[in-house]
């Protein structure tokens, strides 16, 4: 992800450069900690009756990662395309990528 | 991470403490999310002051279960970060 838009515009400084890297870092982790959140609420059921996963959990909670990930990218496309139309095809980029 | 590259090693030492903070407090988090969810799921009794066998038995189980399921959850994420890395993410080729 680059956080230096275009020419022309002065070096960022030690704060700016660590705040950026800091914010990227957070939204990874606060992504994280929301899937783990929502796939143990959908994939585990409350009953616990052994320590272990059992295979249709394991498999459960896989299936969720893959497609959390598969919507946050087309809610992603998605937004960045009607930001585009708005903007009128002009730089649309604005949206910034996930893990570029 | 993309962030790292641009830093020099004063800077990088700055990210590295604020993310040791950030981790302690994510598990701090963690932890009362977790204490939480297994009372709710396991404790239901209230006639006597000390917890049930049975309750004991089910808090266990539940720490245990939630640990392995972000364990495992966590491979995944890695995994799939890691493939969409290779894919160039979503904004190339548009």
């Amino acid at each position: 992800m680059s956080f230096l838009f275009g020419g022309g515009r002065p070096q960022p400084s030690s704060a700016e450069k660590i705040a950026a890297a800091e914010a990227e870092i957070e939204m990874v982790s606060n992504m994280f900690n929301q899937l783990v959140d929502t796939c143990t609420k959908k994939c585990i059921p409350n009953q616990y009756r052994e320590a272990d996963l059992n295979k249709g959990e394991s498999v459960c909670l896989d299936r969720c990662v893959a497609k959390f990930f598969e919507v946050n990218v087309k809610v992603s496309e998605k937004m960045q395309g009607e930001a585009q139309q708005r903007q009128g095809g002009a730089m649309g980029g604005g949206g910034g990528s996930m893990f570029g | 991470m993309a962030g790292m590259g641009g830093l020099n090693a004063a800077e990088q030492r700055e990210l590295q403490g604020r993310m040791e903070q950030k981790q302690m407090k994510d598990f701090m988090n963690m932890y009362s999310n977790l204490v939480q969810r297994c009372f709710n799921d396991c404790v239901t009794d209230f006639t006597t002051k000390s917890l049930l066998g049975k309750e004991e038995g089910c808090v266990m189980r539940c720490v245990d279960k939630f640990l392995k399921s972000s364990e495992r959850l966590g491979e995944r994420f890695q995994e799939q970060n890691a493939q969409m890395a290779a894919q160039g993410g979503m904004n190339t080729g548009r």
